[in-house]
């Protein structure tokens, strides 16, 4: 029996299976994810939980066999993005002197280990969670269903973590539909220092706001 | 390997339910009760993946039962249809070609309401509803077939080989059940107008066989159980 | 060479795996990793005509995009042709080499035969695409031991293969010069030959490389190998499989293969690129400085690619060397204005100018 790199979906089967995968909706408004990590949602999602999906959460909103938002609250030095897979297949860990052009290889291979294929359609810098972060545009065909997929994604690096939101689904009338509702959810992120996560966000009193200007290409107060 | 992932899936989640059609309302996009009378419905090429368990329960594709199974399904398709009162097309072969990429999309919806729908899985966010959309994706079904609605079938079908049987026996004398074939499949209609998924049905049970016409017949009165056709 | 083959009746075994065929040959017609390039499949197309003489009609060759070395041929007479593989060979006849190889099986039936076997079953299904999907391409090798032809049927196909080189004015002497490669590739892996996945459907013997030689010698001299014709219809898709290969992420396999190309073809910039690229993300000891060598050579030989431009830029970077990171990433950003990372480029431009 091959071992396959198990992917959200499969995992979720298995987890299934074994009758320990539950569904949470998340609701309109800010929603925390993981102790730093601030989104402001204008409309719910479902997330998906199972045991041994990896370290991101994964939100969806019509089923992971059609699109998946990851969703990554604080990846540390050394550590991988995606599930452990025990056997020789590859993996991809994040290490916190990574450029935005090395955490774009670094999904892309986690995206391509099943035999998919990748490819970068855009990458920009852009504010995230109020830093000097990144942002990609990308493509996939599923190697196991041959569906063709459009992906967003925005992360930035912060005290030497990783920080990342990736959506993808079809090309075909899926992706149109949410990608609006990711962007802005995106934009909303920010992050609270460390040792204030037990805070409620304020609305950005007293924080310094990282912000590039679009026109100008400058950034202001990092 | 992916496929037979997904028949687990479907299984697993009929255990929570019966093998059979739901309430009507769950295999019913809101505000849809039945098809108009005149509606033309375009039989899309159906997914059909028969499979011989071995001994030890690994699923073996036989393409010479799959050949005969998607002959006898067609069949019986056609059959029920006209017993419906339906007016149905198909779809050439070359016209599927170009109609791939619908075809994979929807196929990932479709296993989305499985898992997520009449699976324990369910999202919050669709209240309970078959409320599933391909949106204007399939205009160029309805172009190519000039049909108002698409019907999509999906099949895969295990039968127990001789050493299973066997094996099966044995076990059983030794007090181990071991599940023999089963048959798992869904049948989705879509509106061509919209891209909605006005109604879907799936099944997933021990009996069934494809392998011959009349059985194939009784498959398909199955799967089709509850289609919603004007009285 | 025989007579062309009657379709089988469905009832019968091989008539139910030519059903198989049949089908996965229409998924693979609709699939997006089909390669559809009109041209370049006709060039191949009638190469693989060539070979297989009064079989011609019989024979429908698929392109596929996959970075690994790979032919094959299903009892139907579907052909598959994986880019990986036409990444590798250095010219026509090698790659008739291969295809004649595979007719050779087509034509005796060995496929059918081994094919009996449920395990080869499941095994060539995967290469064919037929059981869903071959996991990591990486498995593909260890697929490869459970699929492959014994030691007469892979003779049989070499001698069959040499012939029909030679009656289309091939030289066959290219053909053991493929399976040289390979293994200078093969041994290149730190694990070492077993399972590798570059062999999909034939696991080398030792004695192949030697019979394939004997072969040439007893065959007439002479015969074309249509180099340059190759070159010219693969070159606009060399880009794109040589960053296929990048992707892989296996460098020292990568760097066997990147080396060979980059030394037998040096005028060609993209090979000096690519194996740039390869050093710069491996980034091992002294690596940075043989990438930048490597992308010098590909500025030298003319021709390059702009991303050996940004390649440069960015070991400038990382050595913090702001002048000249700054004067690449410029050349980058003209050659390239197109790019997918234009504007994180122009923003590390913007950076070093503070």
């Amino acid at each position: 029996m091959r071992l396959l790199p198990i992917a959200p979906l499969l995992v979720l089967i298995l987890a299934l299976l074994a009758g320990c995968a539950t569904v949470t909706k998340v609701e309109t408004g800010e929603q925390a994810v993981g102790a730093r990590l601030v989104v402001r949602l204008e409309g719910p999602w479902n997330r998906i939980d199972a045991p041994g999906m990896g370290p991101a959460q994964v939100w969806t909103m019509e089923g992971l066999p059609v699109d998946q938002l990851l969703v990554y609250p604080g990846i540390k030095n050394g550590e991988l993005v995606h599930a452990s897979t025990g056997g020789s297949a590859k993996t991809f860990a994040f290490r916190s002197s990574m450029q935005p052009h090395e955490i774009v290889a670094m999904f892309e291979g986690m995206m391509t280990r099943d035999g998919s294929q990748f490819k970068l359609a855009r990458l920009e810098p852009a504010s995230f969670g109020g830093g000097k972060g990144f942002r990609f545009e990308y493509s996939v065909t599923r190697r196991s269903d041959s569906a063709l997929l459009s992906g967003v994604a925005y992360g930035v690096v912060s005290e030497g973590e990783l920080y990342a939101m990736l959506y993808h689904a079809p090309r075909l009338t899926f992706f149109p539909r949410h990608r609006g509702r990711v962007e802005q959810m995106a934009r909303s992120a920010q992050l609270r220092a460390a040792d204030a996560a037990a805070l409620k966000a304020s609305s950005g009193g007293g924080k310094r706001d990282c912000m590039r200007n679009p026109v100008t290409g400058m950034w202001t107060g990092c | 390997m992916r496929r037979s992932l997904v028949a687990m899936t479907l299984v697993a989640g009929i255990a929570f339910a019966p093998a059979f059609a739901q309430a009507q309302s769950m295999n019913l996009a809101p505000g849809f009760s039945n098809l108009p009378k005149d509606a033309t419905v375009v039989l899309m090429p159906a997914d059909i993946e028969l499979f011989s368990l071995s001994a030890g329960g690994v699923p073996e594709p036989k393409a010479d039962w799959t050949e005969a199974a998607a002959r006898h399904f067609r069949q019986a398709l056609l059959a029920h249809n006209q017993k419906l009162g339906l007016r149905t097309v198909e779809v050439s072969e070359d016209a599927a070609d170009e109609l791939a990429e619908v075809n994979t999309l929807h196929a990932a919806v479709a296993q989305a309401i499985a898992v997520h729908h009449f699976g324990p899985l369910k999202l919050p966010t669709k209240e309970g509803k078959l409320d599933w959309s391909l949106s204007d994706a399939v205009a160029p079904v309805k172009k190519a077939t000039g049909a108002r609605y698409a019907l999509f079938s999906w099949v895969r079908d295990s039968y127990a080989s001789a050493e299973r049987k066997a094996a099966m026996i044995a076990l059983a004398v030794l007090g181990v059940g071991v599940a023999g074939g089963q048959q798992v499949a869904y049948a989705s209609l879509v509106d061509l107008e919209t891209g909605r998924v006005v109604w879907f049905n799936r099944m997933a049970r021990a009996g069934g066989d494809l392998r011959e016409a009349q059985p194939a017949a009784e498959t398909v009165g199955s799967l089709l159980y509850g289609f919603p056709v004007a009285k | 060479m025989p007579a062309r083959f009657a379709r089988p009746a469905p009832e019968t075994d091989e008539g139910g795996l030519w059903a198989i065929m049949d089908r996965e040959e229409r998924r693979l017609r609709r699939s997006p990793f089909a390669l559809r390039d009109a041209k370049l499949r006709a060039y191949v197309q009638e190469i693989a005509c060539k070979l297989a003489g009064e079989h011609c009609p019989d024979v429908r060759v698929h392109l596929v995009r996959a970075p690994l070395f790979n032919a094959s041929m299903a009892p139907n007479g579907m052909m598959q042709v994986w880019t990986g593989l036409m990444l590798r060979v250095d010219n026509e006849a090698q790659l008739a080499a291969v295809l004649g190889h595979e007719i050779g099986h087509f034509l005796q039936r060995h496929t059918l035969e081994r094919l009996r076997d449920a395990k080869a079953r499941s095994a060539f299904g995967q290469f064919i695409g037929l059981f869903g999907v071959v996991g990591a391409l990486a498995q593909v090798g260890a697929l490869a031991g459970m699929f492959a032809f014994g030691q007469e049927h892979e003779r049989e196909a070499d001698t069959i293969g040499t012939t029909l080189m030679r009656n289309a004015g091939y030289d066959p002497n290219e053909a053991w010069k493929v399976w040289a490669n390979l293994v200078l590739e093969i041994r290149a892996r730190p694990g070492g030959e077993s399972a590798s996945p570059l062999f999909a459907t034939h696991p080398p013997a030792a004695e192949r490389q030697e019979a394939l030689i004997a072969l040439a010698r007893d065959a007439a001299a002479g015969g074309a190998t249509n180099e340059a014709a190759w070159g010219e219809h693969v070159a606009p898709y060399r880009h794109e499989w040589l960053t296929e290969e990048v992707k892989r992420g296996v460098p020292e396999e990568s760097l066997a293969l990147l080396t060979r190309l980059k030394e037998r073809s040096p005028k060609v910039a993209a090979y000096a690129w690519a194996r740039g690229e390869v050093y710069r993300l491996r980034a091992g000891e002294d690596d940075l400085d043989r990438a930048l060598e490597d992308y010098r050579a590909a500025l030298a030989a003319g021709g390059e690619p702009p991303e050996a431009h940004r390649g440069i830029g960015l070991v400038h970077r990382t050595r913090r060397q702001a002048a000249e990171a700054k004067a690449s990433f410029a050349r980058y950003l003209e050659a390239a204005p197109q790019a997918p990372d234009f504007a994180m480029i122009k923003s590390y431009l913007e950076e070093l100018s503070l």
